[in-house]
């Protein structure tokens, strides 16, 4: 089961876009600068665009064989498409862009049945009115619930938040979640934004010039960037999975590995919960010796593991209950006489200590 | 108004829709082509479509005379085989009032297909409709105000059509002729009285299919 795209290759300029994946995830982000070729890849799927050559498979289903002459045509490949100008009927109601894909009794129809996919999406006030005068956020949702009501196995999302603002982002991505975890289809989402794809993604694919520069858990993509031109990757930042224990006056203690950080964050729903725990490495301070006075909320007694040159600064990889890593100056680094295996203090203000909610 | 004259303004006024009616469908299927593929010969089916719009109506209507007359290739085959005539006929009316308006409309049409969004069009294929519902529902639509204006413009044109008219199918009373054509008669004659009664009803003519075609669209927006 999954997505396979296999040697597929299709010139566009000024650049030939290639691809191998096998994607087997719920969420895989497609992530990259503009231009990398991302739109591209999602029409190869769609069958709005012919490779050059390749194979595309979705669930064991040859779609695109170009060596065979395989093409499936668009309307039978079963694959919702959310682009990223949403394009909504303008001339239909909110209610007739919804059923325009839906065939109801065919197929798995009980888990994309349209009082459901209406219920979870929240569109109930919404049917009766015209697709024109809809928010950005309430486009959104219709368009989203539009390719599900046409029952795909696979969902294509084409950088859907980008014309949203970041308050409005973070009420809409609950919503995305919940189709991840209630209609068991894959999703291929595609965008440039760092936050989306931390909130998001099981899976990476960071895509530049039309090739895969790295693929793997965001972790490793956002921890160890391969790839110093795609935006938003960071030359060292702390990316690791943690748990949210209790929040007050807007401070929130969170535990990751066998570390408790305190971090400093606003509009933080209550209670607990998992999340993406992201800490800049020159948001690091580290610190030699035993007394400490320092205002940061979180002092975390580390060892140092490696060092490594990054341009004109240096990358320090610590242990401190979780990976960490920091980024300091090389003169730093030569008058604190940093070596491997150094017992440090590191200081993170609680600030500095960004959640990214799961 | 005499009987006479009612039979032209009647004459007219159906002749000119009828043709509008019969080239909207080949009008909408080259717009359709024009705007939408790349395909060998299209700058020379582009240029012909047009050639009536800047040629001298007279020699549109000549080429058409000698095409469409007995001696001509299509008008012999016609009457020859099947004993049909076009020319001096108001079958000719028909065809002089439909090529001369048919570049209007097309502009019109294409202008119309090329302003939609794609996108639309490949989204809708994606949630599972075949080529002709896309158009029918998705194209044509959007493309509702571009289509009916273009109607209009063609109507009209057809209303006010002389040159070719003349030319294919005369003047000939109670047969072929029309409002323009009896106008410019009246007038040579020094019926004057006569061709202010005709000119008053072309006015009448034209703002009914203006307001009609306002309100169409109206209606469509709502």
């Amino acid at each position: 089961m999954g997505l396979l795209l296999k040697n597929i290759s299709l010139p566009l300029v000024p650049f030939t876009l290639q691809m191998d994946a096998d994607i087997q995830a719920r969420i895989t982000v497609i992530f990259g600068p503009s231009g990398a070729g991302k739109t591209s890849l999602l029409d190869l799927v769609a069958g709005l665009r012919r490779a050059t050559s390749g194979i595309i498979q979705l669930n064991g289903r040859v779609l695109t064989d170009v060596a065979q002459s395989v093409f499936v045509p668009a309307r039978q490949r079963g694959v919702g498409y959310v682009p990223q100008d949403l394009a909504l009927f303008p001339h239909l109601s909110v209610r007739q862009n919804l059923l325009y894909g839906h065939k109801p009794g065919i197929g798995h129809n009980h888990l994309f049945a349209f009082e459901r996919i209406v219920e979870v999406l929240d569109l109930q006030t919404l049917t009766q009115r015209g697709v024109t005068d809809l928010s950005g956020g309430e486009k959104q949702r219709v368009t989203l619930a539009r390719a599900l009501l046409s029952s795909p196995r696979l969902l294509l999302m084409d950088e859907p938040l980008a014309s949203l603002d970041a308050q409005l982002k973070t009420r809409i991505i609950p919503y995305l979640a919940r189709v991840r975890d209630e209609f068991h289809i894959p999703i291929l989402y595609v965008t440039h934004d760092r936050y989306e794809t931390l909130a998001l993604a099981d899976e990476t694919i960071v895509l530049a010039d039309g090739k895969v520069a790295q693929m793997g858990s965001v972790q490793d993509v956002f921890g160890h960037p391969g790839n110093p031109a795609v935006p938003g990757s960071l030359p060292a930042e702390t990316i690791q999975p943690g748990r949210i224990l209790k929040t007050e006056n807007d401070l929130v203690t969170v535990a990751v590995g066998s570390a408790i950080l305190t971090a400093a964050q606003e509009q933080l729903p209550a209670g607990t919960g998992e999340a993406y725990v992201c800490i800049r490495g020159d948001d690091v301070i580290l610190v030699k010796g035993k007394e400490i006075f320092s205002s940061a909320r979180n002092h975390l007694p580390a060892i140092v593991l490696s060092l490594t040159r990054v341009g004109a600064l240096m990358r320090i990889d610590l242990s401190c209950g979780f990976p960490l890593t920091a980024l300091l100056t090389k003169q730093a680094c030569e008058e604190m006489l940093l070596k491997p295996g150094d017992h440090v203090t590191a200081l993170v203000k609680a600030p500095h200590v960004h959640l990214i909610l799961r | 108004m005499s009987a006479d004259e009612w039979q032209i303004v009647w004459f007219t006024a159906w002749v000119s829709a009828l043709s509008t009616i019969i080239i909207v469908p080949f009008g909408l299927g080259i717009a359709w082509l024009l705007a939408r593929y790349v395909w060998p010969g299209k700058s020379l089916v582009e240029t012909l479509i047009s050639l009536p719009l800047v040629m001298p109506p007279v020699a549109t209507g000549l080429i058409l005379l000698k095409i469409l007359g007995r001696r001509g290739a299509v008008g012999g085959f016609l009457h020859n085989h099947f004993h049909f005539d076009v020319v001096f006929t108001w079958r000719g009316v028909l065809i002089a009032l439909g090529i001369m308006s048919l570049p209007l409309f097309v502009r019109s049409a294409r202008v119309a297909f090329e302003e939609i969004n794609p996108r639309l069009e490949q989204i809708a294929r994606t949630l599972g409709a075949a080529d002709l519902r896309v158009f029918c529902t998705i194209t044509l639509p959007l493309a509702s105000r571009g289509i009916v204006g273009g109607m209009l413009l063609a109507f009209a044109r057809a209303l006010g059509e002389f040159g070719a008219t003349i030319m294919v199918a005369g003047n000939i009373p109670g047969k072929t002729s029309t409002v323009s054509l009896a106008i410019f008669q009246n007038v040579q004659l020094g019926q004057d009285a006569n061709a202010f009664r005709l000119l008053g009803v072309s006015v009448v003519l034209a703002f009914a299919a203006v307001w009609g075609s306002e309100w169409l669209m109206r209606r469509r927006k709502r």
